[in-house]
Order: C-alpha cells, then sequence, then structure tokens
C-alpha cells in the first residue's frame, strides 16, 4: 500500500508527458497542403551536377508524362506556359547527385553498374512560397537503359505531387 | 560426316550477323537520317523508328504512322552526345537473358555505339519540350550543324560539341560527377 502514491504519481508524469508529445507533434506537423486542380512543371536544374541533356531532357518529359497519367489533375502546364493561370502549384526540380551506371555492367555482372539521380523537389505557389519539399530518387539496377531511371523518379514525383495537391487524389 | 556447302555457310554466317549491319548504310537524301525517337514528340510512341529532316524550315519526324515536326526557329537547345545500345535487343534480347551457361550475359557484351541528338523547342503557347533521338554514330553533329545553319539555337557551339576534354559551361553537358 505505501507503493500507491508512487505509482499514481508515475502514472501521472508519464500521462503527462505522452500528452505534450502529442500537442508537441500536433504544433510541428506541417498544414495540410492546399489541394490545386493545375500544376506547372519547370525544366529540371542541375547547377551543382553536371547531368547530360539527354537525362535532363527525359526527366522533365517522364514528369510531365506521370503526372498526366496518374491524374488528379485538371491541367498539367509545361515550363514558360502563357495559360498557366489561376490556381496552380509549381514543381521546381534541382538534381543534387548523379551516378551514370552502365546498362552492359548491370546485365553482365547484375550486381554493378547502377545508374542513380537525386533530385530535390520543391513546391510553391504562384507567389514563390514553398508548399512542401522532398528529396527523390530514381534507379535502375538491373533491367533497361539508364534513361530509365529518369522514369522511376517521374513516378514518385507525380504520386508525391497527386497525395499532397491533386483534387482527385485517388488513382 | 556430310560438310555444308559453301553456300549454306555464307548464309547462315550472313543471318547470324545481320543484326550488326548499320541502318546508315540505306540510302536517304543528305539532310535526313535515320533515328530512333526515344521520346519527346507528342504524336509518335516512344521508340519509334523513323527518318529525321529538314523541310521547309522544319524538322520534321516521319514513318510509316506518323508524321510530324517543330519549326526550326523554334528549337531553343540543340545538343549531341553518344551512348551505346545492345546488338540483340527487343524481344529478342529479351530471351537472350534466359540463355544457359550464362549465354544471355555474353551476348550483352555486343554493344553497337550511337550518337544523341538532344532537342529542346516551344511550343505556340510558350510551352518548352524536349525530344531525344538516337542514331547511327557520326551522323549526329553533322545533322547538328545543319539545323544551327538554319536558325536553330545552341548551347554548345558546334566545333566543341565533340570536344570532351574541354569544359562546358552550360549545365546540360555530358560528364560523370
Amino acid at each position: 500500500m505505501k507503493r500507491l502514491p508512487v505509482i499514481t504519481v508515475s502514472l501521472l508524469l508519464l500521462f503527462g508527458i505522452c500528452t505534450g508529445v502529442t500537442e508537441f507533434h500536433a504544433q510541428t506537423a506541417p498544414p495540410p497542403a492546399k489541394k490545386v486542380s493545375a500544376i506547372q512543371v519547370l525544366m529540371i536544374q542541375s547547377e551543382e551536377v553536371k547531368l547530360p541533356a539527354e537525362f535532363q531532357v527525359s526527366l522533365y518529359e517522364n514528369l510531365i508524362q506521370q503526372l498526366q497519367k496518374q491524374g488528379g489533375f485538371e491541367h498539367v502546364y509545361r515550363d514558360g506556359d502563357h495559360s498557366a493561370t489561376g490556381d496552380v502549384v509549381i514543381l521546381h526540380s534541382t538534381v543534387r547527385g548523379f551516378q551514370k551506371g552502365s546498362e552492359m555492367a548491370r546485365q553482365v555482372t547484375t550486381v554493378s553498374g547502377k545508374t542513380s539521380i537525386d533530385v530535390h523537389c520543391q513546391f510553391t505557389d504562384r507567389d514563390g512560397a514553398t508548399v512542401l519539399e522532398h528529396d527523390l530518387n530514381g534507379k535502375v539496377r538491373f533491367l533497361g537503359g539508364n534513361l530509365r531511371a529518369t522514369l522511376d523518379f517521374a513516378k514518385k514525383a507525380a504520386k508525391l505531387a497527386r497525395d499532397n495537391f491533386a483534387v482527385k487524389s485517388g488513382s | 560426316m556430310r560438310v555444308p556447302s559453301n553456300k549454306v555457310t555464307i548464309g547462315f554466317l550472313f543471318l547470324l550477323f545481320s543484326p550488326l549491319t548499320l541502318p546508315s548504310f540505306a540510302q536517304q537524301p543528305a539532310d535526313a537520317v535515320n533515328v530512333v525517337q526515344v521520346m519527346g514528340f507528342a504524336d509518335v510512341k516512344p521508340n519509334a523508328k523513323g527518318s529525321l529532316k529538314l523541310e521547309n524550315g522544319n524538322l520534321q519526324f516521319s514513318n510509316s504512322k506518323a508524321k510530324t515536326g517543330v519549326a526550326i526557329s523554334s528549337l531553343d537547345d540543340v545538343i549531341t552526345g553518344n551512348d551505346s545500345q545492345r546488338v540483340f535487343r527487343g524481344t529478342f534480347g529479351t530471351l537472350t537473358l534466359l540463355a544457359p551457361y550464362g549465354g544471355g550475359r555474353f551476348l550483352s557484351l555486343f554493344r553497337a555505339k550511337l550518337d544523341t541528338l538532344t532537342i529542346r523547342y516551344r511550343d505556340a503557347g510558350g510551352g518548352l519540350h524536349g525530344a531525344i533521338f538516337t542514331m547511327a554514330v557520326g551522323k549526329a553533329d553533322p545533322f547538328k550543324k545543319l539545323l544551327v545553319a538554319q536558325g536553330a539555337r545552341t548551347s554548345i557551339p558546334v566545333q566543341d560539341d565533340s570536344n570532351s576534354a574541354a569544359p562546358k559551361p552550360d549545365a546540360a553537358k555530358e560528364q560523370k560527377p
């Protein structure tokens, strides 16, 4: 019976800590992104990393194709499109890492020759305010050419955009 | 044991090595090249084979199923590069991966070099597009010169384009990190 106050105090402290942690998480969690009907994709930037032109174009085109394919947005605008007005979120992509592997090495050895691209994705509103930032990776390990890594990235980026911004977020 | 005749042997060897025959041997006009459109043109399927030529101020891609093009004056950038691909590819190439005793891996060693041509252009609404073509080795640089001569813009001067040892100022250059 002497232990009862100790147990009670311990339980109270534990409850208090749990409540505090929950409130802390509630305060620091990012607010839910605003749903929009359109997205504009800007050309992939690669100032830090020298990226071959075909990879840059392939990233951009695959990204647009996947955004159109996965749905959720009424309009997918290209870089420089004059008709990109109204409720639109803008996707800026910057390549942070690039490892050009070898298709031959992949097919001959299976374990080497991986191609990998690391891209920092930043979603902004029309005023330039950042609404979401995320690092994504595209890679090809086994089958396919080196450009297939760009398709892998595009699928992930399109899913990220759809889940966070698309009005119709279900696929 | 019966020895096969020379005609049979030559015919067999011809069939065996026919995929190695370069497509550049085909007859075509000087300003047209046989290409594979990897991606980019909206009306053309990815990896479609066809012919790329300059016609009336347009860069025209055509094959039996589609004919599309862009105005050369709308080309923002033309960049050449090089790559390689398996000689045995497609469905047959995939089947070779199942060959026993590492036969598929051995066949993967046979690769054909090719040139790449990457273009960036703008549509009527200002939207930026990109397209990638592959073609036989040695075809991309002359074709780029033709494009630049007719008004296409490029971020890499034509004479420096093939010099991979020189530092290149633009971000869209081929270089390993």
